[in-house]
């Protein structure tokens, strides 16, 4: 099973992806300096797994009563960056379409307005509810 | 915090280290000048991170020991007046590209804040990644974060090569 756990650096964000758990998550900053050699094995990682799930309808039933979790807890992300997490979405949505279930948390700082309305932009443009999560500091 | 002050004067050809030196201190003076107002300090490091970016991706000539690159060095710029942080940038550009940039400047300082937004959700729907690195969203992002119109400036150097000057206005209330 493949599985991402990527650690963070100052300026890349920690990934981890457990299909076991069903659980994805991104975590901290990102401005990475090569934003597509960080992003696209993460991105090959999740739609291979979820292409491979989609055929098996088995495990597409027993994801109704427990959906994969994809948990955002972005503190910085830059402008090339928020492209790619646009594509891990846009995975989401994808593979909802063809009955996989998922859930969305979209955690942001309490007094962080902008981080949670780009989280409403992400989920108006995939057209997919998100849980917003307020922390605090 | 002062009513005036020059958080971050730099001229010289900008590197990658160059840009987490100045980022690195920018934070620095945030977290201990606007300790209340985590808003505001994003908003200006993300600024900050676009111009540099640009900068960094974009300036159509680098090599350091160029005797233009050394008469008309890349600039980054962060100064506080009046409440508001005005962010300075400069670059070198090749003059076929001028109209480019004119064209998407104008373009944005024409929209209206919510078509800015819309603009941003369709570029990163459409967006691909250039082999420069970029989404072509750090120009849209300046525009949605300042909320002001952006100005900006060409200065002709030579039959190839243009001075790019850029301002950007983040007030604070």
């Amino acid at each position: 099973m493949n599985i991402l756990n990527i650690a963070a650096t100052k300026k890349s964000p920690r990934v981890l992806f457990e299909p076991s758990k069903k659980l994805f998550e991104i975590k901290g900053n990102s401005r990475p300096e090569n934003v597509r050699d960080f992003y696209y094995p993460i991105i090959e990682s999740l739609r291979s797994y979820f292409d491979t799930l989609a055929d098996e309808q088995k495990l597409i039933a027993e994801s109704e009563d427990d959906p994969f979790k994809f948990n955002f807890k972005l503190d910085y992300f830059n402008s090339s960056s928020a492209k790619f997490i646009s594509d891990i979405l846009v995975i989401v949505k994808d593979f909802y379409e063809k009955g996989i279930q998922f859930k969305v948390y979209w955690y942001f700082e309490d007094g962080d307005d902008d981080m949670k309305e780009v989280g409403e932009d992400f989920s108006d443009m995939i057209s997919f509810p998100f849980n917003y999560i307020m922390v605090q500091r | 915090m002062k009513k005036y002050d020059v958080i971050i004067n730099f001229k010289g050809p900008i590197t990658l280290a160059i840009i987490d030196d100045i980022l690195h201190k920018l934070k620095w003076y945030l977290h201990t000048h606007v300790e209340d107002d985590k808003l505001i300090r994003k908003r200006v490091y993300s600024l900050a991170v676009e111009c540099l970016d640009n900068i960094f991706k974009h300036s159509d000539l680098k090599d350091a020991e160029n005797k233009l690159v050394q008469e008309y060095p890349p600039r980054f710029i962060v100064e506080f007046f009046n409440d508001t942080f005005i962010i300075h940038t400069g670059n070198i550009i090749l003059n076929e590209n001028v109209h480019i940039v004119i064209q998407r400047l104008s373009k944005l300082n024409k929209l209206a804040d919510e078509d800015i937004n819309q603009l941003y959700k369709d570029t990163l729907s459409n967006a691909e990644i250039s082999e420069k690195g970029g989404a072509g969203l750090g120009l849209i992002v300046m525009a949605k974060t300042t909320r002001e119109k952006i100005n900006f400036d060409f200065e002709k150097i030579n039959h190839k090569f243009s001075y790019f000057a850029m301002q950007l206005n983040l007030k604070t209330n």
